[in-house]
């Protein structure tokens, strides 16, 4: 049934000295967009190159939330996008990603927070996609655990019901896009660290790495939380982009008792329950920038206070892991995805937080497509890093955010 | 079961009975039994069925390290039986059987292994793709242990503790016994902690003699009780550590015992120095059916015995790799275990002595012999031995199969302390390579096996953990050294893992039900690390947290790439170093919030309480949520509100003028004395961050207030924000220390005239100035004239202990005019009467100054005060793509559209930031924000609510304010 056992991502290739495309970062966004450039646009002498091992950081790090009910129409069709793209990229990879369509909640604790809701029910809505505010009785009988009560430190009076979201299997999704793209042809080098970045007269020359120099007239960055500084160190390109440790853990497993993605904004905790039973929660961000990713002592507790307020029952269970992850903020909640300027050959695509999971496919796609052809696609416009300078951020949170002392 | 009931060495009392249900039997154990030792000794040796192939599973280590015993106690699922104290009238019951776990239904997938290989998951159940919901229902079903009921409430008391130490040693074995001796010489507090329920450690259960007097037990015996008579060493027994952070922070939580007034406690130490004398577990050894109920480890045996009176089997095999098991062997055969066989892993460097006793009772001895394969189905009934290389083999009858590959040292504090582990040839250990600052290590995690050099290293880390704490300990360290340089050194440590086998039912992680084959497999595949493998396979991703598998793995992947020189790379262990209950962590779960020094009253006079950021405000102030009377009242008469909660700051000083004009957009200069100016703050893109007034005490001396929420961010704001400047100012937060009553409606100043002692009549206080003066000759109050709600309107701001009577007597004096109380939504509506904006509410990320309508506050001729935002203001002045907010009308006027909702015509153009029915206008108004192309007087917008079905509301964008446009009715 199994066969043999071959290699997943191919046999180790051969770091050429020349190819169309250099890819640095080895993680959702970078194979996805190796993934289609291959595929799509038939390019298939493209390297990604990989420090650690293909999916070490937030794409191995996250919690795998996906849903579409951002808050603006800027946002929201992408990530639609690439909701419908999970079932298939599954056929398409042959490969299980395991989409568990379960829906989410997130969890309303004031008049004034359901009514920010609405917003974004509204904008699902002007969209085709499916998107309800619930009443706290309607929460409740949906999903019988979440605890209603008015003695909680937020209590809770409705939510947010998003139907079409879920969770994806995230190592699945990473696995799945390197075979893919090395079965067109990619090149995946790991354990290869980008070490300097080259151009002349405005344009992409190459890439240095820790094994040797790469001719190249295409490069992308998308090393996740790492973008920003190697962008700053290689190019001497500034982003407006603030390095946060973010924090997630996993319960001991269970047998199916909680149904849907439950969030609260309010408490800074979700929860939902893998495939293998453990209740997945988090996340926090420590509030000051940092590149590490150890864990705190503060956090674990916060979140096993926050948990005991809106989903009692699991004070019986145990946490068995916490881990940190990096992400990677931007004002405004939203990515910078932007090439050509003002280096021809340049792309990149970072700032996505601690959300950049949910769109990583449909991402890859229309920036392969950019690579490819030169032109920003429609879709990828409104990420443009010189928004910015225009002082023209993106909304998709309301609030003003303030990550460190500059933004 | 019969007790050995006179050994010296139990923790149990036989007199005292316990007892538990199980399988609607009573069960009886006795007083320190655990869960799974009492049904042990009642016959039960199956207590679990596996995940993947509901393989029977039972006692193999008595600390923990698997799932192999975890069951639901009281409710409570994957409770670790084999460390849980028993408690009369536990219910227990097995969990994950159909069936129970001695005969389960499920049984028959163990046979389907070879359609569960490595990962299968990724590469199975997605064609056709209609499978997979289907088929995810039944993965579901099928994975997670223990059963929980989403009602399900726990019971008992869980507290919080934060000691201070100067020195926490982990590990109350003999080494860390002697450490905190050493430690508390100097007089320090030390505290130490040990997982287990008494101190001891690997003295604790052997007989085998310490020195000429004594024998190992009775030597630890000794220790705990020198240790528990230091006044300066606090012990923590029945505490697990479960994490260390930054600066020596370590995590554990206590047991609580019967006794005690809590379950569990959590606690949390900041120590100056840390000694981790964590000892050792035990490697598991692979073979085939290496997991089969009968067969446990060295440890689990002996202590089973020494511990808690119960002879582990009747004839048994001994496949061990150790000294211990050859200790184990000669004791329990002295308690009377029959032993059919000793089979060590060694071709030499047994202790002589030990060799010894095993002769002397004819006990036949194999050298360079492993079990490779275990028989019988629900028990073992039978073991083969084979020789390393799998030339030779043996067979032999049994009920218990002692296996045991080694040693491993317990190191997950270090790695959490972010010590950096590397494999150590001599003894087969990851040993840290330098250890963190403050840091030191002893004992058997070192490689010692001695019982003195134990104790010496022990010692010497105490005395090193008091130098860290300023203590001079140079001479007494440096004979401690000398002392344990005298003694054995760490010894040498086996490196097998595996018995010659293919290892299709050889487990190299228990909980997840991960075979050797699947290590191959998923390297094969390319998964070429440990850290890879581990994800892939799942091995060590369980209850067990890593357990067993811990050391096997990268030891296993580095021998099947013997080729590429890959050195064992250990994986990562992640805190909580052992499951902790959610309850445990959250402890006393305190809310802390803010309350106004006028809570109490507003809750009498019936207020509905919402939390807003840090504080709880009365909302409402009866079950109508429209606030139709409250809002009349203030309309037609006099109300009262609650502003407490606005942010409130003195600055003062040579510079603080400066000061304000950096952060305010206006020009500070102009604020007289004896007036009221309002403006705002915007940050560097122009957005606006908060607006209040501004009043001028004296020359360079200013009260400011800010809106709610950005109280807390305020002094850093402006700190920020002048730090280059080398300004003098002070800034003084004031806003828990006065609270602010707002008087407001056509009869406010009635009201106010019969208790203050001042002229208020509007020559003498008009609109937009300030005051100060007495309430009742008494209260001294800054009385602002505002108009926030649009009517004749006072501010009144008083020190917050004068608040409670400020407010009782105004409200007296309101009583003949009908004064009553208007809450925080009442307000909300009477503001958007007047277009009056609320940060937040009519603002976003995406508006600045300009397009909020606020650009008459900007002053732009002060550019010497480099303004916050004044750049981006001047950049985005002419720019025309960005969204304006303007107030509307709707058509029908008894149908506000619902907040939040979007103005769309093909797309979305913006967004109803609040709408209400106005009572006072008998329309229904609102503000949005909306592209700034539609934003002309008179433009029709299309509301798109949510649930509209298509169904678009249909408004009209008018004048603002709705509401008195000439302001009459604030300057009466």
């Amino acid at each position: 049934m199994f066969g043999r056992f071959k290699p997943l991502w191919g046999k180790k290739p051969q770091l050429k000295s020349s190819y169309d495309a250099v890819i640095i970062g080895g993680g959702l966004h970078g194979l996805a967009t190796a993934y289609f450039l291959a595929k799509e646009h038939g390019m298939n002498n493209i390297a990604i190159l990989e420090k650690r091992y293909i999916g070490f950081g937030g794409a191995g790090r996250n919690t795998a939330i996906v849903r579409a009910n951002q808050r603006t129409q800027e946002n929201v069709p992408l990530y639609k996008e690439a909701l419908d793209l999970w079932p298939i990229l599954t056929k398409e990879l042959d490969y299980n990603l395991m989409f568990n369509n379960c829906g989410n909640l997130n969890l309303m604790h004031s008049e004034a927070a359901m009514n920010t809701a609405r917003m974004n029910v509204c904008t699902a809505q002007f969209h085709g996609i499916k998107s309800h505010l619930l009443d706290a009785k309607q929460l409740k009988e949906l999903e019988p655990a979440i605890n209603i009560s008015p003695d909680i430190t937020y209590p809770i009076h409705g939510a947010m019901f998003h139907p079409p979201g879920g969770v994806v299997r995230h190592d699945a999704v990473v696995w799945g896009l390197a075979k893919g793209a090395a079965r067109y042809g990619v090149h995946i080098h790991q354990q290869t660290e980008a070490t300097a970045i080259h151009t002349k007269n405005g344009k992409i020359t190459g890439v240095d790495t820790n094994r040797g120099r790469i001719h190249t007239p295409r490069v992308l960055v998308s090393a996740g939380g790492y973008s920003a500084g190697m962008i700053n160190k290689m190019l001497g390109i500034r982003l407006p982009i603030s390095v946060l440790t973010i924090q997630a853990m996993v319960t001991q497993p269970l047998k199916p008792v909680l149904n849907h993605v439950v969030s609260s904004g309010m408490y800074h905790a979700y929860a939902n329950q893998t495939l293998k039973g453990e209740i997945a929660t988090g996340a926090h961000m420590d509030p000051w920038p940092n590149y590490t990713t150890l864990t705190t002592a503060h956090y674990i507790k916060h979140q096993a206070e926050a948990l005991s307020d809106f989903l009692p029952f699991l004070r019986g269970v145990k946490f068995m892991r916490t881990w940190a992850g990096l992400a990677d903020m931007t004002p405004d909640m939203a990515p910078i995805i932007d090439g050509n300027d003002p280096i021809d050959g340049f792309y990149m695509n970072c700032g996505w937080g601690y959300f950049g999971f949910k769109s990583c496919t449909a991402t890859g796609r229309y920036l392969a497509k950019f690579m490819a052809g030169g032109q920003c696609p429609d879709m990828l416009k409104p990420f443009t890093l010189r928004r910015y300078e225009k002082h023209r951020l993106m909304g998709e949170t309301a609030a003003l955010v303030s990550y460190s002392a500059d933004n | 079961m019969n007790r050995l009931t006179k050994l010296p060495t139990l923790r149990i009392d036989p007199s005292e009975n316990r007892s538990l249900q199980y399988k609607g039997q009573t069960y009886q154990g006795v007083a320190g039994d655990t869960v799974a030792t009492a049904l042990y000794a009642n016959g039960v040796r199956v207590f679990a069925r596996s995940l993947k192939y509901h393989r029977p599973r039972g006692l193999y280590s008595l600390d923990g390290e698997c799932s192999n015993t975890c069951m639901q106690v009281d409710d409570i699922p994957n409770v670790r039986t084999e460390n849980t104290l028993l408690k009369n009238g536990m219910q227990v019951k097995d969990q994950n059987v159909k069936g129970s776990a001695e005969f389960d239904w499920m049984g028959f997938m163990d046979k389907l292994d070879c359609l569960m290989p490595a990962g299968f998951y990724y590469r199975t159940m997605h064609k056709p793709a209609s499978l997979w919901p289907i088929a995810m229902k039944q993965v579901r079903n099928a994975a997670g242990l223990g059963k929980i009921a989403p009602d399900f409430r726990m019971k008992g008391d869980y507290t919080e503790i934060y000691p201070r130490a100067a020195v926490c040693v982990i590990g109350g074995g003999a080494a860390g016994m002697t450490a905190a001796l050493a430690a508390a010489e100097s007089g320090l507090r030390v505290v130490l902690l040990d997982a287990r329920p008494w101190l001891g450690g690997c003295f604790d259960y052997r007989v085998s003699a310490y020195d000429q007097e004594k024998a190992l037990y009775q030597r630890a015996r000794e220790l705990a009780k020198a240790v528990e008579a230091t006044p300066n060493i606090r012990v923590f027994k029945h505490t697990a550590v479960v994490g260390v952070y930054n600066n020596n922070l370590i995590t554990a939580f206590q047991v609580g015992g019967e006794s005690d007034s809590f379950n569990e406690r959590y606690l949390e130490i900041r120590a100056t120095s840390v000694v981790v004398a964590t000892g050792c577990i035990e490697r598991p050894l692979l073979f085939e059916n290496n997991e089969r109920p009968g067969i446990m480890q060295v440890g689990c045996a002996h202590r089973l015995a020494r511990t808690y009176g119960l002879l582990p089997g009747n004839q048994a095999v001994f496949s061990i790799g150790h000294d211990l098991g050859l200790e184990a062997a000669a004791d329990l055969f002295d308690l009377g275990l029959q032993i059919a066989c000793v089979a060590d892993i060694r071709a030499d460097g047994q202790d002589p002595q030990l060799l010894l006793a095993l002769t002397k009772r004819n006990i036949p001895f194999l050298r360079g012999w492993v079990a490779c394969e275990a028989h019988g189905s629900r028990q073992v009934e039978k073991v083969t031995l084979s020789t390393i290389d799998g030339s030779a083999k043996r067979q032999f009858g049994c009920d218990l199969l002692v296996a045991s590959a080694g040693l491993t040292p317990i190191t997950g504090p270090l790695t959490l302390a972010q010590a950096k582990l590397k494999y150590d040839m001599h003894t087969g250990y990851f040993l840290p390579v330098d250890l963190p600052a403050k840091t030191h290590i002893a004992g058997r995690l070192t490689g010692l096996q001695h019982a003195l050099a134990i104790e010496a290293s022990g010692r010497l880390a105490g005395l090193n953990a008091a130098a860290d704490c300023g203590f001079d300990t140079a001479k007494s360290a440096a004979e401690a050294g000398q002392q344990l340089n005298a003694l054995p050194g760490p010894e040498r440590g086996t490196r097998l893992v595996s018995a010659p086998v293919k290892g299709r039912k050889s487990f190299i992680c228990f909980d997840e039900d991960t075979t050797l084959k699947n290590i191959k497999q998923a390297i094969e595949m390319g998964f070429d690390v440990p850290e890879l493998i581990k994800r892939f396979t799942s091995a060590g991703t369980g209850p067990g947290q890593g357990g067993i598998p811990g050391h096997n793995l990268p030891l296993l992947v580095s021998e099947y790439q013997a080729r590429t020189g890959a050195k064992p790379i250990p994986t990562t262990v992640r805190p909580p170093l052992v499951p902790t209950f959610i309850a445990t962590y959250a402890g006393a779960n305190h809310d802390m919030c803010k309350r106004t020094p006028l809570h109490d009253l507003q809750k009498k006079a019936g207020g509905v309480f919402r939390r807003m950021g840090v504080w709880r405000r009365a909302r409402y102030f009866s079950e109508d949520f429209s606030c139709r009377e409250e809002i009349l009242n203030v309309r037609n008469n006099v109300g009262l509100l609650d502003a407490s909660t606005l942010g409130k700051f003195r600055i003062h000083g040579p510079d603080a003028l400066k000061a304000l004009q950096r952060v305010y957009v206006s020009n500070m200069a102009k604020v007289a004395e004896g007036r009221v100016k309002y403006s705002a703050m915007c940050n560097d893109d122009g957005c606006v961050i908060d607006d209040g007034v501004v009043v001028k005490l004296a020359e360079n001396d200013y009260y400011f207030t800010t809106s709610t929420g950005r109280a807390g961010e305020t002094v850093e704001w402006i700190r920020f924000h002048t730090r280059y400047d080398g300004w003098d100012f002070h800034l003084v937060n004031l806003t828990d220390a006065m609270g602010v009553i707002n008087i407001s409606g056509p009869n406010a100043c009635k009201v106010l005239a019969k208790v203050a002692d001042t002229d208020l009549a509007n020559e003498a206080f008009p609109f937009s100035s300030y005051r100060e003066f007495t309430i009742r000759k008494k209260i001294p109050v800054r009385a602002m004239r505002l108009g926030f709600v649009g009517e004749l309107s006072y501010e009144l701001h008083a020190d917050a202990s004068y608040m409670p009577a400020l407010w009782q007597i105004i409200e007296e004096a309101g009583q003949e005019f009908g004064i009553r109380n208007f809450g925080v939504e009442a307000q909300n509506v009477l503001r958007l009467e007047k277009c009056h904006i609320i940060l937040g509410q009519e603002s976003e990320q995406r508006t600045n100054l300009l397009d909020l309508g606020l650009g008459f506050l900007w002053h732009r001729n002060k550019p010497d005060a480099k303004t916050v935002g004044a750049v981006a203001l001047r950049q985005t002045e002419k720019d025309p793509g960005r969204f304006r907010l303007v107030g509307f009308k709707m058509e029908d006027p008894q149908r506000p559209p619902r907040d939040g909702s979007i103005i769309v015509d093909q797309r979305i153009r913006g967004y109803v930031c609040t709408a209400r029915k106005s009572f006072t206008l008998n329309e229904s108004v609102g503000l949005a924000l909306v592209d700034a192309e539609l934003a002309a007087l008179g433009t029709r917008l299309e509301i798109f609510e949510d649930e509209c079905n298509g169904k678009r509301l249909d408004a009209r964008i008018v004048p603002m304010p709705f509401y008195d446009p000439q302001g009459e009715r604030m300057k009466m």
